[in-house]
């Protein structure tokens, strides 16, 4: 597991790449005091390795560079980071919620996120 | 009165063929969201075998089932499909809610942002199925007391059914994909007594 800075994200993806990294099993975020650190999981099915990096972005505005040139799996991976915590992924082909409906307000796994959405009322408890 | 009463008698014997016919062959849809529908699965094959009570074809078109079976929890997403299913369903039409998630939430009733509390704040619903999930038994009962209650409908009330099955949230006609509610249909809420009540009364209670 290690820590890299968020604008070394492709080349770091490209070079694992190289290095028999050839699956991109996850990509999440999760919401610390300070900051969205956002978590990609790669796996080399050539010599039986696993490799977590982490990045961490700013939480008013995080923003970090798609990989979904490099691995397919990163597009729909992604979608759903940015779904549910609001990340968004540059020059990402379609960008757009795919868990929840899609004129849905707020991002539902950040920590201040209160659902008051008024559209919804009659599903209250 | 007279005739009328000729026409009731009439209305009855047609009644009893047409619900003896009807209720013996109940085609569900196949509509299985979670783990519930492998229970639905299970009381289709053979140990259990839904066909004794002539439900065995499950239709993968609306257009060709008489009842819904929700099995399994219905999410925001999931919820304007299961409405349009509804919709597209041929008149008479029955639902019923099986298990946990589709009567009130289920696990996911307490702060799930993303679920329906309930698929009767959706659809009308004619039977409820508790359990997490029903075991396979527990369905056949509720086809069973379905069975039962088409038997006791009549022609003659038609008017009255028609008006008690219709949706209860309406689709968007843009490409929105939150459903709103129909106005003049009124929800049941159940929690928010228990919200209004402060700390201190919960902690009585537990003790």
């Amino acid at each position: 597991m290690t820590y890299i800075e968020a604008q070394g994200i492709l080349n770091k993806a490209k070079e694992l790449k190289t290095e028999g990294f050839d699956l991109l099993l996850s990509i999440f975020a999760q919401e610390t005091a300070e900051n969205i650190e956002c978590i990609y999981h790669f796996c080399s099915t050539i010599n039986n390795q696993e490799i977590i990096l982490k990045t961490k972005l700013d939480k008013n505005n995080p923003r970090i560079e798609s990989i979904s040139s490099l691995y397919k799996t990163a597009d729909w991976n992604e979608r759903e980071t940015f779904d549910l915590f609001g990340v968004e992924f540059l020059n990402h082909p379609n960008l757009k919620r795919i868990l929840l409906p899609n004129d849905w307000k707020g991002h539902p796994l950040r920590k201040d996120y209160k659902q008051d959405d008024e559209r919804l009322s009659w599903n209250e408890r | 009165m007279a005739i009328n009463n000729g026409l009731k008698v009439i209305l009855t014997s047609v009644d009893w063929v047409y619900n003896w016919a009807h209720s013996n062959s109940l085609w569900p849809l196949t509509f299985a969201t979670s783990c519930c529908g492998i229970e639905m699965i299970s009381t289709s094959a053979a140990s259990y075998d839904i066909a004794r009570f002539g439900s065995e074809v499950f239709r993968a078109t609306p257009r060709q089932a008489d009842l819904i079976i929700t099995a399994g929890t219905i999410t925001h997403k999931m919820a304007p499909a299961l409405v349009r299913l509804y919709e597209q369903m041929p008149e008479p039409k029955y639902v019923m809610a099986m298990g946990a998630c589709t009567i009130t939430g289920g696990m996911f009733e307490n702060d799930s942002y993303s679920v329906v509390r309930g698929v009767d704040r959706l659809i009308p619903v004619d039977i409820f199925i508790p359990g997490c999930p029903p075991r396979p038994e527990a369905l056949l009962d509720g086809l069973i007391q379905l069975q039962k209650k088409i038997r006791t409908e009549t022609l003659a009330d038609r008017k009255k059914y028609l008006e008690v099955h219709k949706p209860r949230v309406k689709l968007p006609e843009d490409d929105s994909e939150i459903l709103l509610a129909v106005e003049g249909i009124e929800i049941m809420q159940w929690g928010i007594q228990d919200k209004a009540l402060p700390l201190d009364n919960i902690e009585m209670v537990k003790r």
